[in-house]
């Protein structure tokens, strides 16, 4: 052991550490708690941001524009629809129409909100069967449905009377406001204008800029149209997590403060203890600054344990917490969390380091004319 | 050597005086005097006292307690700094060295016995002797093996010192003031902690040192023995040689 550590101020500091297990072992667990503190909450904030944008992620890049406070007639024109054509280059836009209707099946009935949309594939994925684009005839089926109704893919249910052919069963995870049940085609529901429109954009910043253009264009004098975008709730839960994280970091780094001062403490004691030893060491030609070395490596290599018994606890309980929130365990080696594992492994090291310098400095004034006198 | 010059002028006469002999000498004292503060009194531990150990020479300092013969090892130790006065260590004026560089000269110089050894328990024989050169490069081991060997602990080298009887752990000390082969070695009361014969072992020890390695010895002691195997003994009462 002593030949593999040949450095001798970390030979000594490490010897001197395990003299007192039960004490190095203590200062220790100060260390691995406050890494834990940063590192596995810095992770599993992570884990649960990761989660909620999942949960968002399908929809994140879409506008929903619908009729404003100001407009007499709730719905949207075919003009206001080309204006949003014209400032949506390059996007899907999707008119749709909404309506309650009875879907039965041979054996079920049920009173459900149909959806009534041109280009269903542009919004919705199929887990059985294939949307057509744009879709003329036929039904998309919410996987629930289907089950309550006890219908399959290329049977036939009525909607509102008619009749259609199941051609898709939607994998909708159902998030906000986008729960879906039934989807016939646009035509299908007969009315002047649309309910709303979906505008699929590239990604979520062109689908916030949209939010803001759309109405800025349509709207000349009124109100006649609003918009919204999970986008926003999407920034506004990244922010939240932001906030949150930071403050669990804090807290934290406050724990590994006062790790760091429990070393001092403990450093501090183990100094006054082998004051007469290190007199010795100065009467037989040990600078002072040799001195302060073995004891600030001793404290820095009380910080690299602590860590790396954090680290290790941190990445198990990040890979447990990634595992059960999000069902992918190895999440937890994403780079964010590398960072926040080394955050935690910086930090502990250098609090343990700065801590050690104080007790150094006292054991480096050791007087050895007091030993000489024992 | 007892006369006693009253002033700094004097002092540095008595230098002057004899530079042939202070080449030779390997530490010197040169009209020290160590003052301390208690209670706003004033107390000379050491009065204007002249003494010199030559290679080869051992020495014993004996005396009361409070004769000050701990001040004075401490001061050929550059462990302690006179109030007035000049140290020479192998000829050079070493009065005015600053911390760092009288720890130098501690560790190329200067060998240390202690009265209760001051071994570090966590080390073995063969480490503890190390200490000394701990911060210095180049591998002393053979040189530690050789010097536990010749006090005769060739088959403990890697015991710990509580794995040692008190005369093995003196002689682990005496290996270990002698790695850095030193011109100087100063003892404490080595033998007060031992029993009467291995008192005589280690002070044989001391006598063959100072004779085969042309070390100086100083050994401060209350202990009558030991000035049985000293060339000269120096009585110190009251920081005043007599």
């Amino acid at each position: 052991m002593i030949d593999l550590l040949d450095l001798p101020a970390l030979r000594m500091a490490w010897l001197n550490l395990r003299r007192n297990t039960l004490r190095t072992g203590l200062a220790t667990l100060g260390i691995v708690i406050g890494v834990v503190a940063i590192a596995a909450i810095g992770i599993t904030g992570t884990a649960l941001q990761y989660g909620a944008t999942q949960e968002l992620g399908g929809l994140s890049n879409t506008v929903t524009v619908f009729p404003g406070e100001e407009n007499a007639d709730n719905v949207i024109t075919d003009a206001q629809v080309d204006s949003i054509e014209r400032v949506a280059t390059g996007a899907v836009v999707a008119p749709q129409r909404s309506d309650t209707m009875e879907v039965a099946s041979r054996s079920e009935r049920r009173q459900v909100t149909v959806e009534a949309v041109s280009r269903p594939a542009a919004l919705y994925d199929a887990a059985e069967g294939t949307i057509p684009s744009p879709m003329r005839s036929g039904v998309l089926l919410n996987a629930d449905l289907a089950d309550e109704l006890g219908v399959e893919l290329g049977q036939t249910v009525s909607v509102g009377g008619r009749s259609y052919r199941i051609i898709a069963i939607l994998d909708e995870p159902g998030g906000f406001g986008q729960g879906v049940s039934v989807v016939i085609p646009l035509d299908d529901i007969d009315q002047n204008g649309y309910d709303q429109v979906t505008v699929v954009a590239e990604d979520g910043d062109a689908a916030q800029r949209l939010a803001e253009e759309i109405p800025a264009e349509v709207n000349q004098r009124e109100e006649v149209v609003d918009t919204f975008t999970p986008a926003d709730i999407q920034e506004s839960v990244s922010g939240f997590f932001a906030t949150l994280n930071a403050a669990l970091l804090g807290v934290g780094s406050i724990s590994l403060v006062v790790a760091g001062v429990s070393i001092l403490n403990v450093m501090l004691m183990s100094v006054i203890e082998r004051q007469a030893e290190i007199g010795v060491f100065r009467a037989v030609g040990i600078r002072r600054r040799e001195v302060m070395r073995m004891v600030v490596a001793e404290a820095t290599l009380l910080g690299v344990v602590g860590g790396i018994i954090g680290v290790v606890l941190s990445v198990l309980i990040g890979y447990a917490v990634n595992s059960l929130l999000n069902g992918q365990p190895m999440l937890v080696f994403q780079p964010r969390n590398l960072e926040f594992l080394a955050l935690g492994f910086g930090f502990a090291v250098l609090a343990s380091t700065l801590s050690g310098v104080y007790p150094a400095w006292k054991a480096s004034t050791a007087n050895p004319v007091e030993v000489l006198r024992g | 050597m007892t006369d006693r010059p009253h002033d700094a002028a004097e002092a540095e006469d008595g230098a002057t005086a004899s530079p042939e002999r202070a080449a030779g000498h390997v530490a010197e004292l040169d009209g020290v005097t160590r003052e301390y503060r208690s209670g706003g009194e004033t107390i000379a531990a050491l009065a204007d006292v002249n003494f010199a150990v030559d290679p080869g020479e051992m020495v014993a300092v004996i005396g009361p307690s409070g004769s000050g013969k701990s001040t004075l090892l401490n001061v050929l130790g550059l462990l302690d700094v006179p109030t007035a006065g000049t140290v020479r260590l192998d000829g050079d004026d070493v009065t005015d060295y600053d911390d760092e560089a009288r720890t130098m000269a501690r560790r190329r110089t200067i060998g240390f016995v202690f009265q209760s050894f001051h071994l570090v328990p966590m080390l073995t024989a063969v480490e503890n002797v190390l200490v000394p050169t701990m911060f210095v490069d180049g591998d002393q081991r053979p040189r530690a093996r050789d010097l536990l060997e010749r006090v005769g602990l060739g088959d403990r080298l890697d015991h710990r010192p509580d794995q040692l009887s008190g005369g093995q752990r003196q002689r682990v000390a005496i290996a270990r003031a002698l790695v850095n082969e030193p011109r100087l070695l100063l003892a404490d009361e080595p033998t007060g902690n031992l029993d009467r014969d291995t008192g005589r072992n280690i002070l044989d020890e001391f006598e063959r040192i100072s004779a085969e390695e042309e070390v100086g010895v100083v050994a401060v002691t209350h202990d009558e023995l030991v000035t049985e195997f000293t060339d000269r003994t120096v009585e110190l009462i009251d920081g005043v040689i007599q």
